[in-house]
């Protein structure tokens, strides 16, 4: 998945696309505090920690970042999004404002979904689609690693059907990007909302989400296929352990 | 390895993660392993190993990204055996 592989005809695309959702960006990420905040009126717990820490991350290194997450809800990454800066601190460093790749029959079936996904920095994935096409989505996102965006990918693959973290869904994708884009950084980030008992499409309206952040450096042992499932078994791992500890803290029952 | 020998294998290996069996008990080089087979597409990758393990050989991630079919199994191995 060398950088060359990307034609001079999709990273321009990419650049087309990064510079139409910035011209956007004043817009774009106020809706989403206003469809979390005012709409779905969600409340986030160490919200300035969490940006406090993001920020520091990013400015103590120009390696690039992967953010790897938990999933439960379809709104998952602005929910991340919101998390992790503000809209002031995104139109200043648009940057930091995530990638992401969302399956593309949830988020680009209809032209204004589309267009949706397309102002909000997304490169959509046809999940077990034809090899190609998912190679040259992970060759965009690569690039975009190496170009100095910050990306955000769900290792599971998907919305998980337990509620918690499964480790054995780990899709081996994730492990690829981090071994092709040299010294990438993995930030594990665990997001849950107290009432958020399994997987859905909505946050509970009115839930308190609670975030943390984990910088994780996977080991790649032996080379190919068995590095890349091995990092991103070990990155769905860490996030299984940020999820135990969420609830130990968190106390109070389990979800069903 | 004979062709029909590493076919008979490949199928062998994927035997665990087919979810339908009514194409596996038709399966040809033609068949789609994702499609029609329904292994779960995170799971290719364990098959793969699994080839590399029965084989013997190593197969690089962008290999995998031509493996739609189990004929394309069966000649990307035969190609890495030589």
């Amino acid at each position: 998945m060398a950088n060359s592989q990307l034609s001079a005809r999709a990273r321009r695309g990419l650049a087309i696309q990064r510079a139409i959702a910035f011209a956007l960006a004043p817009l774009s990420t106020l809706a989403v505090l206003v469809l979390l905040r005012g709409w779905l009126r969600l409340r986030l717990e160490n919200a300035s920690g969490a940006r406090r820490t993001y920020r520091s991350l990013l400015s103590e290194s120009d390696a690039p970042l992967l953010i790897c997450a938990n999933h439960l809800t379809l709104i998952d990454s602005a929910l991340i999004g919101w998390a992790l800066g503000t809209p002031a601190f995104y139109l200043r460093h648009f940057s930091a404002l995530p990638w992401n790749v969302p399956e593309q029959k949830n988020f680009a079936s209809t032209r204004l979904r589309r267009a949706l996904a397309y102002v909000y920095k997304c490169v959509p994935v046809v999940r077990g689609g034809d090899r190609a096409g998912i190679a040259d989505t992970l060759a965009r996102f690569a690039h975009l690693l190496r170009s100095g965006e910050v990306g955000l990918i769900f290792p599971e693959g998907g919305r998980s059907r337990s509620g918690r973290v499964e480790t054995d869904r780990a899709a081996y994708g994730v492990g690829r990007i981090v071994k092709d884009v040299p010294h990438c950084r993995v930030l594990c980030c665990y997001l849950r909302g107290d009432r958020q008992q399994s997987w859905g499409s909505l946050p509970a309206r009115g839930d308190r989400l609670r975030i943390s952040l984990a910088l994780f450096e996977p080991k790649a042992e032996g080379s190919g296929l068995r590095a890349s499932r091995d990092i991103a078994r070990q990155i769905t791992t860490r996030l299984a352990e940020m999820e135990a500890v969420h609830f130990a803290v968190r106390g109070g029952g389990e979800p069903s | 390895m004979s062709q029909d020998e590493i076919f008979a294998q490949v199928v062998k290996i994927l035997t665990p993660y087919v979810k339908n069996q009514e194409a596996l008990d038709s399966v040809s080089a033609a068949t789609h392993i994702l499609d029609e087979l329904k292994v779960n597409s995170a799971r290719l990758v364990d098959v793969v190993l699994e080839f590399e393990d029965a084989f013997d050989i190593e197969i690089a991630d962008e290999d995998v990204d031509s493996v739609e079919t189990v004929g394309n199994a069966v000649e990307l191995i035969q190609s890495k055996l030589g």
